[in-house]
């Protein structure tokens, strides 16, 4: 009976456990509008950097369920109450993913437009059809039961935490980590010693799907490896 | 044509005629009850389960965990009637078995008081208005005869409107707080806003329904989208069976496209625009026009505007035109399940929750660019902005005759509401104010 029996494999444990965190936002109205573009270049300079998150980051977030033509709201509104076609464009094509502070991301959206007006002077002061109003998010932090020893039990983690959760360690973690990583890759790379996965889940695309999409993706990623 | 259902069922509308003078009867007797059904019981955060993830779920319980205990007050000028009764009503039960005290208080006062609250609702969304010491003296009265007759002692209190706003200065050291504004701030009349924002920058915070409605203030402002039920009567699923019964019953044929407004007969929902939109349409696609709403019994000006609807569709036997009485939520549901394309032509709009219900039964929308129409229409995405009845005639053509663009367009904007506007982020997003002002976050 022992010789027949089939040893089943053993799922290793990682150096540490993976706790999941959630992480909802209340939006704050803040003073800055801009009834041009050349207005939005100015309040752009000026605004706090909760406003710079609240219309990347977090409208990427708002939106994850349109998984083509929304990237933030600075495009957005370019397009269409501005209806400069080329600066929309160009403004939505900025990845975040690319940046690993507000700061810089700031500092390419200025650049940016403040390139294009000096380009295209006409479009400066030319009245948008309806104002853009700043906003900004006030970030909380929201613990979860959930707890993740090794690969499967990760799995089975991400396949029950919100999509909120999914966002803050898979979207918001890079500045929060200033890597262009995130916590699931991070962890997977340093505690479960999987830089294959790791890499491999780095690569998602949020951009082109929903949060959903992406949770499926890891999961099906991390099970590719049981 | 077919003429406005009288309040009850009682009375049958007018019967139509064809072009050739034919009778033609396409509406049976309406089974609406007479009278209110009584209200089914308030659903439990358990209830909502399969429609937002269960996580999401246990992440309201979490913060919630954190005020259990503490009492909210929350008040406003209607018990009956309106969003902001019919969302009190389904957010204080969940407060309650949260573990939350909430209490539901409604300001009082006599016919005057109440033409007074009236006049300034329109004055604070930028109608002319001449405001004199003797409506400010009967304004004050009322305020201080609800400062005595109710008990404020809350941790936070919440003032929804403007009606209530003065009870401010009962509030004592160690409570919080907060003004929900529903209107549309934008463009109010100087002397009333004058009025108002002393009392105001006494609050917390204020919660605007849009940014473009919040004011300059010496407080902070934040940005609450309101949020339909998918439990309620206006918004759960139906049997189709009942749907067709509906149409059948109001002369609808569902074999054939149905376009549909459900709105008050207000000029601000230019119900009358939406007539001249159709009729353009008409030109190249086959359509009916549905224009459901309520109250024209109430308020004169209704009637007014109801006229200028007849007159514009003449003895057109496709425009349907529904005056049904407030508690015909699972009616007016139907009403929308049942159609192809959804419009809110509004000239003024608040948030606009009507697109919201739209938009949550997967209907393609066409809504104008005013108010809190454009933070939930995102256009080609979530359904079609429009600025003119030229523009929302062309879209309604658009539609109708693109089914698969429409029906991706009615999928994006229902997981929008799902995301975005269903009444469990309106809850989070209170118990995440309420925790964060009590320090408990």
């Amino acid at each position: 009976l022992a010789a027949q029996h089939t040893a089943i494999p053993q799922i290793p444990k990682a150096k540490a456990p993976f706790y999941f965190n959630s992480a909802t936002h209340l939006v704050r109205v803040e003073r800055e509008q801009a009834h041009s573009l050349g207005e939005l270049l100015d309040a752009m300079r000026g605004c706090s950097e909760a406003s710079i998150f609240q219309h990347t980051y977090q409208t990427l977030a708002e939106h994850h369920f349109i998984r083509q033509g929304f990237s933030n709201d600075f495009a957005h509104w370019t397009f269409s109450a501005c209806n400069e076609i080329g600066l929309a464009e160009q403004l939505a094509a900025i990845d975040v993913r690319n940046f690993t502070t507000i700061a810089n991301l700031r500092t390419e959206l200025v650049n940016m437009l403040g390139e294009y007006l000096d380009r295209v002077p006409r479009a400066r002061d030319r009245a948008a059809a309806e104002p853009f109003y700043f906003c900004a998010s006030e970030l909380f932090l929201i613990p979860t039961p959930f707890a993740a020893a090794d690969l499967a039990e990760f799995a089975d983690c991400l396949r029950k935490v919100s999509v909120h959760s999914i966002q803050h360690h898979f979207i918001d973690a890079r500045l929060r980590l200033r890597l262009s990583s995130n916590d699931f890759s991070q962890w997977l790379e340093v505690d479960a010693d999987r830089a294959d996965l790791a890499a491999k889940i780095n690569r998602i695309d949020f951009y082109t799907q929903t949060l959903n999409g992406v949770r499926a993706k890891i999961v099906d990623i991390v099970e590719s490896a049981l | 044509m077919s003429q406005p259902l009288a309040k009850s069922d009682t009375t049958l509308p007018q019967p139509a005629n064809t072009q050739e003078g034919t009778f033609v009867e396409r509406r049976k007797r309406p089974r609406i009850a007479i009278e209110p059904r009584n209200p089914p019981p308030p659903p439990s955060l358990k209830d909502y389960e399969g429609i937002v993830d269960s996580a999401d779920l246990d992440e309201i319980r979490w913060i919630a965990h954190q005020l259990r205990g503490k009492s909210i007050k929350l008040i406003n000028a209607t018990a009956l009637g309106g969003t902001i009764a019919d969302t009190l009503n389904r957010i204080i039960p969940l407060l309650k078995e949260l573990e939350i005290q909430a209490q539901w208080d409604v300001i009082t006062g006599g016919n005057d008081f109440y033409y007074v609250n009236k006049a300034f609702l329109g004055a604070l969304q930028g109608g002319a208005y001449q405001l004199t010491p003797e409506v400010l003296d009967v304004y004050v009265a009322y305020i201080e005869q609800n400062r005595q007759r109710l008990d404020f002692g809350a941790d936070i209190v919440v003032a929804h409107d403007f009606q209530p706003v003065a009870l401010v200065q009962s509030r004592t050291q160690h409570q919080k707080w907060l003004w929900r504004c529903h209107i549309d701030l934008s463009n109010p009349h100087p002397d009333v806003w004058g009025f108002f924002r002393p009392y105001i920058e006494r609050y917390d915070a204020a919660i605007f329904s849009s940014a473009a409605f919040a004011k300059n203030l010496r407080i902070p402002q934040y940005l609450f989208y309101p949020s339909l039920d998918p439990l309620s009567e206006m918004n759960k699923p139906l049997d189709d069976e009942f749907v067709t019964r509906v149409c059948e019953d109001f002369g609808i044929d569902r074999k054939r496209p149905i376009v549909t407004q459900i709105s008050r007969f207000e000029r601000g929902k230019d119900p009358a625009g939406v007539v001249q939109a159709y009729k353009l349409a008409k030109k190249y696609v086959d359509c009916q026009l549905v224009l459901a709403g309520s109250g024209v019994n109430e308020d004169p000006e209704s009637k007014l505007v109801l006229d200028q609807v007849f007159e514009e569709a003449g003895d057109d036997p496709d425009v349907i035109v529904l005056n049904l009485p407030p508690w015909s939520s699972l009616e007016m549901n139907a009403l929308q399940q049942a159609s192809d394309v959804i419009v809110q032509k509004s000239l003024q709009e608040g948030f606009g929750l009507t697109v919201t219900e739209a938009l949550w039964k997967s209907k393609p929308v066409i809504g104008s660019a005013v108010g809190g129409i454009p933070a939930q229409i995102v256009h080609k995405i979530t359904g079609m902005l429009v600025h003119s009845i030229e523009g929302c005639a062309y879209q309604i053509r658009y539609l109708l005759t693109h089914p698969d663009f429409a029906h991706q367009l009615g999928r994006n904007g229902h997981e929008h509401v799902k995301e975005n506007l269903l009444i469990t982020r309106s809850l989070k997003s209170w118990l995440v104010l309420c925790s964060s002002l009590l320090g408990r976050s």
